[in-house]
Parts: structure tokens; C-alpha cells; sequence
């Protein structure tokens, strides 16, 4: 029973590794928040996330098709597989896309596909950057007016951006924590072998260990290869992707936390007349976008079909 | 509030206000060279005050090496560490204005003659008036108890004027009876002097951009 829930696990470490980056990666690249104060409070946050808003996210997800154990298992290994290839192809990752594809592989096998769950949720996947850039667009000038209200000097700018940015980051790591837990354990709540809770404590504990133990490269990196924007708009993208993310925890569909930050990025370029984000990047999201949930749907098929091939002898 | 978190912003914020009294310093010795050698030019205070100039000069140079140390041990967010570093930088080419002139007229043992003297002693006076403007206008950066951008318009008068001292002096210079070997060694230092108030009037662009970059 243990190690059928190893396929979620690394799917919620390889998660953790990559997303907390969409949370912490500007102030841990800029060097603004030390890794581990970031790593730590992502951590935190992430796990509480999933502990009290986690369970709409699995609700949706575990009704998209029927499951058992050893189906729930193939959606995670076949999910895990795309995101790891995924990122072998350097391609921006949706974890959320990849479990419903997987998911909606053997749903097409078991013909038994409830499409007005997956309807909400491919609805949703489209809405996440334009609710991120819509946010970040609201937020922009919102909180903005009240920065200038203020009439900080340098000193008291800086520290306001930094708890900001602290602040920011740790309720992107709760909305993380929240949406994103269902992609870690839903399927096995949905095969029956896992209560809820249980499925978000492990979905929220396997999501922070991969912040604890391989976020670094990720956030050092991808934090700075993202966009490069000034500290106030990197505040609001964090913040406008945390908003976006957390709505659609209420609404109880898993999205993914890059698409919302590269569409508060693309808004926040759109409300200054800039360019935020080049076009190659763009037309990565976009491949990756399509690919991901196509690429889990066909390993989940081909491991489902793999694993009921039965040996017959001549 | 939270302060305990921000120690070493509070030490760099120190340290900024050290580095400008040093500065104050600098201009003070240098004013008071300037005014020995204009009395007598070989007299022992003038080599007195070239000597505290250089001193305090050096220990501003201290204090902004401190300040850079400090800044890139993970203080402040990098866009203040760049416009901070960039700021002191720009601030540092004006004490060693102050000495380069002194070593001119003491390495050089040049003697301003009677013509230029009302001239250059404006020039003198102004420069260093957007010297002080432009102190002000830094710690009004970190404090805002007044407005940059007044500061900005005082400074920039004052530089024009400058400007036009300089040219009046060159031109004096030049219409003069002296040798041309002492023409171009007084215009070096007209250039050199009028330079501190070209310098003072981009730093205080600078300080404008910095604080306007902070503006949403």
C-alpha cells in the first residue's frame, strides 16, 4: 500500500521543487530572503494550504473518472513521467495539467469520463493567465496609490518590499499548498485509499519536502530566467498569482501557479506599455500548454495497457 | 517596528550619513586651503589643510568600501544596492575634485593673479553652495524632510551661473598679458574647479531619478 503512494509523493516533491519557485523566486534570486527562510516558511504555508483548503480540489478531481488503487497508481507514475520530461525538454510545467490528462487517459479507457468536470476544469486551465493578468492589472495601480501615499524614503521602501515580498511569498505557498495538493494524492482518495485528510497531509508534506530539499537551483535560477522586473511589480506578480491560485481553490479546480504568474507578468507589461516576457518564452508556455495534459493522457494509456499485458505461452 | 530585522539596513543608513559628514569635512579643509593659498600661496597651512583634505578624503573612501561590503552581504534589495553604490560613487568624484585642485596649485605653485581673483572666488563660493545643496538633497532622499526636486532646481541655477563664470574667467584669461604656459595652467584649474558644481548638478539628476524610480 506504502509505496503506491510513491508515485504521488515524487509527483508532490517534484512539484514543490519547482512551483515554490513561482512564490519565492524573486526574493531568493535577488537575494532578498535567504533560501532557507524562504524554503522553510514555503514549506509551512504549503502544507497549510493543503490541511485546510486542499479538499474542494480533491473533490473535483476524484469525480473526473472512477478509480481503484492500481489506476490511481498509473495516473500518478504517468503524470510524474510527463512532468519529468517536461522539464528534460526545458518546456514550463503544469502539474495540474499533467494528473488530468493522466486522469483523463484512463478515464477514456474505462469509458467512464464525467465531461462536464473536466469542462470546468479545461475552462479554468484557460482562465488562469487571464485572471492572473487581470489581478495583476487591478492590483497594479490599487495597492501602487497607496505605496505613493505613503511617501517612503529609500530605506523604508526597501524594508516594506521586503516583508511585502516575505509576506507575498508565503501566501502563494499557502494557494500552492491549497489547489495544488489535489494533484498529489486526489487519485488515491478517489480509489478509496486514502480519507481526505490523510490525502492532504501527505499531498501538502511530499509538495514541501521538494521545497525543502530541491527548490534551491530552481528558484536561483528560474526565479531570475523568468522576467526581469522591478521589486514592486515582482510583489504584485506574486501576489496577483497567490489571489488567482486561491480563487481557484474555491471554485475547486487544480491550475497552475506559472501559468498565473506569467499572466501577472503579461499585465503587468500590458498596463506599463512593456515587454515583460519575450516571445520564445511565450511560445514555450503555449507548446507546453498543449503538450502536457496530451503527453499524460498517452503515458497513462500506454502504462495502463502495458501493465494488463499477460504473458501467454506458445 | 521589526527593526531587530533590519540591522544591517540600519548600519548602512548610518554609515551614509557618516560618509557625508566626511564629505563636509573634505569641503571644509579644502575651503580653507583655498583660502590660505589665496592669502599666501607657499604658507605652511596651506600644506596643513591639503594634508586634512587628503585625510578625510581617504576615510570617505573607507566608509564607502564599508558600505559596499555591507550592501553585498544580502542588505537592502538589489535595485537600492545599485542605486545606492552608483549614488556614493557619483558623490566620491567630488572630495577628490577638492584634491586634485589643491595638488594642482600646490605641485604646480601656481598663484591666481589679482584679474581673476572676484571670479574665482563666485566660482569657489558657488560650487561649493551645490555641494552643499546636494548634501542635503541625499540625506532628504533617505528622510524626506524636503523636497528633492526644489533642491534640484537651486542646483541646477547654480550650476548655470557656474558655467558662466568659468567662461567669463577662460576668456579673461586668455585676453590677459600673462605667459601662455600660465594661461593654460589657470585654465586647467578654472575647468577643475567649475567641474564640482557640473558633478554636484549630476548628482542631483541622480538623486531625482532614484527617488522618481520609487514613485508606482
Amino acid at each position: 500500500m506504502i509505496t503506491s503512494f510513491l508515485g504521488g509523493i515524487f509527483l508532490g516533491w517534484s512539484l514543490g521543487a519547482n512551483d515554490a519557485a513561482n512564490a519565492f523566486g524573486t526574493a531568493v534570486s535577488s537575494r532578498m530572503v535567504k533560501f532557507y527562510t524562504a524554503a522553510v516558511i514555503g514549506a509551512v504555508f504549503v502544507v497549510t494550504g493543503a490541511l485546510l483548503e486542499g479538499r474542494a480540489g480533491i473533490e473535483t478531481l476524484q469525480g473526473l473518472t472512477a478509480f481503484d488503487l492500481k489506476k490511481a497508481v498509473i495516473c500518478s507514475v504517468a503524470a510524474a513521467l510527463t512532468v519529468t520530461l517536461m522539464t528534460l525538454l526545458g518546456l514550463p510545467i503544469s502539474t495540474s495539467q499533467a494528473v488530468v490528462g493522466a486522469i483523463l487517459g484512463i478515464g477514456i479507457l474505462s469509458q467512464r469520463l464525467d465531461l462536464s468536470g473536466l469542462g470546468k476544469v479545461v475552462t479554468c486551465w484557460v482562465a488562469t493567465p487571464i485572471g492572473g493578468a487581470l489581478i495583476a492589472m487591478l492590483l497594479y495601480p490599487l495597492l501602487g496609490a497607496v505605496y505613493n501615499r505613503m511617501n517612503l524614503n529609500l530605506f523604508q521602501s526597501d524594508r516594506l518590499l521586503k516583508i511585502g515580498l516575505i509576506c507575498s511569498g508565503a501566501y502563494g505557498a499557502y494557494a500552492l499548498g491549497a489547489n495544488n495538493v489535489a494533484n498529489v494524492s486526489a487519485v488515491f482518495v478517489g480509489a478509496g485509499s486514502m480519507t481526505v485528510f490523510n490525502a492532504t497531509l501527505l499531498g501538502g508534506l511530499s509538495i514541501a519536502l521538494g521545497i525543502l530539499t530541491f527548490s534551491r537551483p530552481v528558484m536561483e535560477t528560474v526565479g531570475r530566467r523568468l522576467v526581469r522586473v522591478d521589486p514592486y511589480s515582482a510583489l504584485v506578480v506574486v501576489l496577483a498569482m497567490g489571489v488567482t491560485v486561491h480563487i481557484f481553490t474555491w471554485i475547486g479546480v487544480p491550475v497552475s501557479t506559472s501559468h498565473a504568474t506569467v499572466g501577472a507578468v503579461l499585465g503587468i507589461g500590458i498596463l506599463r506599455s512593456v515587454k515583460t516576457v519575450n516571445r520564445r518564452m511565450l511560445g514555450n508556455i503555449v507548446i507546453g500548454w498543449g503538450l502536457t495534459p496530451v503527453l499524460a493522457c498517452l503515458f497513462s494509456i500506454a502504462l495502463y495497457v502495458a501493465s494488463n499485458l499477460y504473458y501467454v505461452p506458445d | 517596528m521589526l527593526s531587530f530585522l533590519f540591522k544591517k539596513e540600519h548600519r548602512v543608513e548610518a554609515l551614509i550619513y557618516d560618509y557625508l559628514d566626511n564629505v563636509e569635512r573634505t569641503q571644509e579643509n579644502f575651503l580653507k586651503a583655498l583660502n590660505a593659498c589665496i592669502d599666501n600661496p607657499f604658507c605652511e597651512n596651506f600644506e596643513f589643510f591639503i594634508d586634512r583634505t587628503h585625510k578625510y578624503e581617504s576615510k570617505a573612501d573607507d566608509i564607502r568600501e564599508e558600505i559596499k561590503t555591507l550592501m553585498y552581504g544580502k542588505t537592502l534589495i538589489p535595485d537600492a544596492r545599485g542605486d545606492i553604490m552608483g549614488l556614493l560613487e557619483a558623490i566620491d568624484t567630488i572630495p577628490r575634485l577638492f584634491e586634485r585642485i589643491l595638488y594642482i596649485i600646490q605641485t604646480q605653485k601656481l598663484e591666481i593673479p589679482d584679474f581673476l581673483m572676484p571670479d574665482l572666488k563666485d566660482l569657489v563660493r558657488l560650487s561649493l553652495e551645490c555641494c552643499v545643496l546636494m548634501r542635503r538633497q541625499v540625506v532628504a532622499l533617505f528622510k524626506k524632510n524636503e523636497s528633492i526636486r526644489e533642491l534640484l532646481n537651486i542646483i541646477d541655477t547654480h550650476e548655470s551661473h557656474c558655467d558662466r563664470i568659468e567662461r567669463r574667467m577662460i576668456t579673461k584669461l586668455f585676453e590677459s598679458g600673462i605667459t601662455p604656459f600660465l594661461k593654460l595652467q589657470l585654465k586647467d584649474l578654472t575647468v577643475q574647479i567649475g567641474e564640482i558644481s557640473d558633478q554636484a548638478d549630476r548628482v542631483s539628476k541622480r538623486i531625482n531619478i532614484i527617488n522618481m524610480k520609487r514613485r508606482v
